[in-house]
């Protein structure tokens, strides 16, 4: 007779620590939307739509053996390299940003899966690389980086551009750029700040760097999004206003209530204490990828589930401190919770490839 | 294919890089944690204010002022309500058709359409009232209440402007209203403390304070406090619903000591004639008449003049905005004389025996300066009565002369010379009463002797306003116990005056007021022509105020061609002897004799109130 325990065990490859806790924030992401989103039910139908693919998605990606995504990672950054070139062109165009295409039935972010394709493809790149990595290995994969940046950046798409920015280098410095490269680029790069501030920065991206030195020097202007986002977390308190009372958000005060800016919401209707819930489940899975990292098979694992982690991480850190007012106002959505399919969606996959890296191991021991 | 030492230290090497970046976020994440702490539990009161503020608007509620009445329980300045026709533009999507409707029976001008249709899309969007048409007629409102019940969104609203219901009568008394500035409104605000952010004070008539008189120095009374409406709003602005309503407190009324009848008598008998009346009750010092002519429309200011009206009024020579019974400077004249012989009593300079010989003139012994009085040749042998009944200039000279500048100075003081008498009038001025000091600073000379004499007869640099002056006359009705005026006297706060005289006794204070009555009653009396004009007897002292100084009477003559150079008429009375209970005074511009120019105007005021009593 045939355990069925055994057999899932032998033939599905699920990590139940991560399945759950994302299928927990995914969850909780319908219900917060549902209130920020002034209980609108088509939104929400579709977020749900989006959650329970997605899922589905993560649960499928995890099935392959490792060994796919590193034999197919170039296929994958090319084809979806095609896609952002082919955005850039026939993109449709929302408030002078080309970053969608129409797909009919779904209209996609490209720049969220290259944000997942060109880490896999770094590690597959750089994982047997001698240590330290040698100059041209280091200048051919920034060079990479840096195309497929400038690419997202035009649309324009600056939160995206920065993340995939991230991501890229995290490999590169998990992979054991040298300490000394750092120490210099680092250099160059500080050095070189008034000069991007100048010649890279479109003006209203200089407005929000500025606003957010002295968001009361203009409080109905470029300030209005930050102040009434530290009004709504601030006026949240200890316990919250409660569900869908959030004044705040349900008054039309606080803007992108949807995708930049739920978590203020979130803050205003739940209070410290629902921050603190929320934060305690991103932790765990952030966790959870730091020891399937230490637990990884090889080096390629180990790259890549670091990498997808960090950026896992970089997104929510940047949404975070933009919503209260820590860094400049970026385009950045809360993964898992904010609206949004390609973002959700992207996640998803990501998630998908560390467990299939992190189930994947124990069968090869076998 | 690997070596395992090496797959080793590259896997330490991962780990470690692995850790320092999560390390590295860890300390961001604490640094994330802290600032939702301080937003969330530290700044929370802040922010919850802060909340609050974005989501409430609050509408000022404008209190109804307080009515003014006269000392019989008259009206005198009312709250005169107008109706407009107000929109409630929710409901409403053509404005055009509802103009059309309406203009089926109310008229509405070019003009109001075109003010209607402009401002009608930001109100329909923010959800705040339409004023449709200002003022509407009684005719227009019962047409409007008709077909009410077709124009659900549309109701008539009351809005109240201030009517003086006698406009020229107490224009310098009770005084006018106006549109507030914006440091007024702020301050008025500010003591309910309330914010002004939207408010009623474009709308309508608007909300009006004091600018002058009783309406000025009652504001605070007549005001009432400030009620509010509390919308909830969106981040447009939008109005969603009403939160609360605080109800406001309607303004206090005020009940005035003034007497309607007597003030008529006064306005009238002053005739457009430059001067002023004041009257008292002396029992309490409770304004009962107070006029100062020529006077103008308060309601007209109140309710806004036209450039040409307002020049007119500015640039009249006989300034009717200027109140003269407050604010006038006149020399008291002879006038003064009862209170220069109650001194001479007092320092034991004279009695009632003392006689001297009156030629007509004073020559200061110092200078051989000479001092005339009115009469030619003099009036002889005369003493301390009859000079007040006869008025002899030389008599009182040659008293001054005997008195020291500083001690008489202080003598005058106590019958309200050189100092406020009033605790509610608007802006008093305090006249003067000149010292040897004053003289230095402002003249650059030092006192003479003849100065002093000069003040014994009430010429000089003294002068004083009607008011002081009707002071001084309660003050002698009362012998010297008097309160402080006011026009809304209430007898627990009365100030009432202390007077320590050395040596004036009951007996001198009679025969003060016997000298007076003396001035009516005798034969010898500068008023007599007042006796047939009363059936009560009236104590009174005249004066005329010498603009000009002149040496004989045709020269005179002269002066008096041009209007501005005539002297000023001038009395103070008070009455009925011999329990006087009013005190007046009254002053004429250029009226030349006190006793028959000021003297009816004052019996005639007197009579208004003695008969009314």
């Amino acid at each position: 007779m045939i355990n069925f325990k055994n057999f899932i065990k032998d033939k599905i490859y699920i990590d139940l620590y991560l399945f759950i806790s994302i299928t927990l924030i995914s969850i909780m992401g319908l219900v917060f939307l549902y209130s920020a989103s002034q209980g609108n039910t088509e939104t929400i139908i579709k977020q749900s739509f989006f959650v329970i693919f997605g899922l589905f998605l993560m649960f499928i990606v995890s099935q392959p053996d490792p060994d796919f995504y590193k034999n197919n990672s170039a296929i994958f950054l090319i084809f979806s390299l095609v896609l952002v070139l082919v955005t850039l062109f026939f993109g449709k165009e929302v408030n002078g940003a080309r970053r969608w295409l129409d797909l009919g039935f779904f209209t996609l972010q490209t720049s969220e899966i290259i944000k997942v394709a060109l880490p896999v493809f770094l590690a597959a790149y750089l994982y047997d690389k001698p240590l330290p990595i040698n100059l041209f290995n280091t200048f051919t994969t920034l060079v990479l980086i840096l195309l497929i940046v400038n690419l997202v950046r035009i649309q324009p798409d600056l939160g995206t551009s920065l993340v995939i920015l991230i991501a890229g280098l995290y490999i590169l410095f998990l992979a054991g750029l040298s300490w000394r490269f750092i120490g210099i680029s680092s250099g160059i790069f500080i050095l070189s700040l008034p000069f991007i501030w100048n010649n890279f920065l479109e003006p209203f991206q200089r407005q929000r760097i500025l606003t957010l030195l002295d968001p009361n020097a203009d409080p109905f202007g470029s300030g209005w999004n930050i102040t009434q986002s530290k009004i709504a977390i601030g006026s949240g308190g200890l316990q919250g206003k409660g569900y869908q009372m959030g004044s705040q958000a349900h008054l039309d005060f606080l803007p992108e209530t949807e995708t930049d800016f739920i978590f203020s919401v979130i803050a205003e209707e739940f209070g410290f204490i629902g921050v603190c819930i929320l934060l305690s489940i991103f932790l765990f899975i952030l966790l959870r990828c730091l020891y399937l990292a230490f637990d990884a098979r090889d080096r390629f694992c180990r790259l890549t589930i670091g990498g997808l982690s960090l950026l896992f991480l970089s997104t929510v850190f940047i949404n975070l401190s933009m919503v209260v007012g820590i860094i400049p106002v970026v385009g950045m959505p809360l993964p898992f919770i904010s609206k949004g399919g390609s973002s959700l969606l992207s996640f998803y996959i990501a998630f998908g490839i560390i467990i299939s890296m992190a189930t994947h191991k124990k069968l090869m021991q076998k | 294919m690997i070596d395992l030492n090496e797959r080793f230290s590259e896997k330490r090497n991962f780990i470690n890089r692995l850790i320092f970046v999560y390390v590295f976020f860890g300390v961001l994440f604490l640094y994330l944690i802290y600032k939702t702490f301080s937003l969330q539990i530290s700044s929370y009161s802040d922010y919850e204010l802060a909340s609050l503020e974005n989501k409430t608007r609050e509408f000022l509620v404008q209190p109804r002022r307080g009515i003014i009445y006269d000392r019989n329980g008259e009206i005198i300045v009312n709250n005169k309500p107008s109706y407009n026709m107000i929109l409630d533009p929710e409901n409403v999507d053509d404005i055009n058709e509802l103009i059309f409707e309406i203009n089926k029976f109310v008229n509405l001008s070019d003009a109001e359409i075109k003010n209607i249709n402009n401002i009608f899309p930001n109100k329909k969007k923010l959800n705040r009232e339409v004023v449709l048409k200002r003022n509407l007629t009684t005719e227009e409102i019962a047409k409007f209440e008709v077909r009410n019940y077709r124009f659900p969104d549309i109701q008539i609203a009351e809005r109240y402007s201030r009517e003086n219901l006698y406009p020229f009568l107490f224009s310098h008394s009770i005084g006018y209203v106006g549109n507030l500035d914006e440091e007024k409104l702020q301050e008025i605000l500010s003591s309910q403390e309330l914010e002004s952010n939207e408010t009623i004070f474009t709308y309508s008539n608007g909300f009006l304070n004091g600018k002058t008189g009783i309406e000025y120095v009652y504001d605070e009374k007549l005001r009432g406090l400030f009620g509010k409406k509390i919308y909830e709003v969106d981040a447009s602005g939008r109005l969603l619903q009403e939160k609360q309503m605080i109800p406001a407190v309607a303004g206090e009324d005020i009940f005035t000591s003034l007497d309607l009848p007597s003030q008529k008598v006064a306005y009238d008998e002053l005739n457009n004639r430059r001067g002023a009346v004041v009257a008292v009750d002396i029992n309490d010092g409770s304004i009962v008449t107070y006029v100062s002519s020529p006077s103008f429309s308060v309601n007209k200011i109140a309710n806004g003049l036209t450039q040409n009206e307002f020049d007119e009024l500015i640039n009249d020579d006989d300034k009717p905005f200027f109140d003269r019974a407050a604010q006038g400077r006149y020399s008291p004249a002879s006038t003064i004389k009862p209170a220069i012989g109650l001194f001479g009593i007092d320092n034991d300079i004279l009695d009632w025996e003392y006689t001297i010989q009156d030629p007509g003139f004073f020559i200061l012994p110092e200078d051989g300066r000479i001092y005339r009085g009115w009469k030619k040749g003099g009036h002889g042998e005369i003493n301390l009565k009859d000079a007040i009944i006869e008025s002899s200039n030389t008599f009182f000279f040659s008293l001054a002369y005997q008195t020291e500048i500083e001690e008489l100075r202080a003598h005058l003081s106590n019958f309200g010379f050189g100092k406020n008498v009033c605790d509610d009038c608007f802006m008093p001025d305090n006249g003067l009463l000149p010292s040897p000091r004053w003289k230095m600073n402002t003249h650059n000379f030092g006192w003479f002797k003849g100065d002093t004499v000069n003040l014994g007869v009430g010429q000089g640099y003294i002068n004083a306003t009607p008011i002081q002056l009707a002071y001084y006359s309660a003050f002698l009705a009362t012998k010297g116990n008097i309160n402080k005026f006011s026009f809304v006297q209430d007898s627990k706060n009365a100030n009432k005056n202390i007077f320590n005289s050395k040596n004036i006794t009951n007996i001198d204070w009679d025969n003060i007021h016997e000298s007076m009555i003396g001035v009516i009653e005798s034969p010898k009396g500068t008023a007599g022509r007042l006796r047939s004009l009363k059936d009560y007897v009236i104590a009174a002292k005249s004066g005329t105020v010498e603009l000009v100084s002149t040496e004989t009477k045709e020269d005179y003559q002269i002066i008096r061609e041009t209007e501005g150079k005539r002297d000023h008429a001038i009395i103070i009375a008070f009455a009925p002897m011999p329990n006087p209970k009013y005190a007046i005074s009254v002053v004429i511009e250029n009226g030349e004799s006190g006793g028959s120019v000021a003297g009816p105007v004052a019996v005639a005021v007197l009579n208004s109130l003695v008969k009314n009593d």
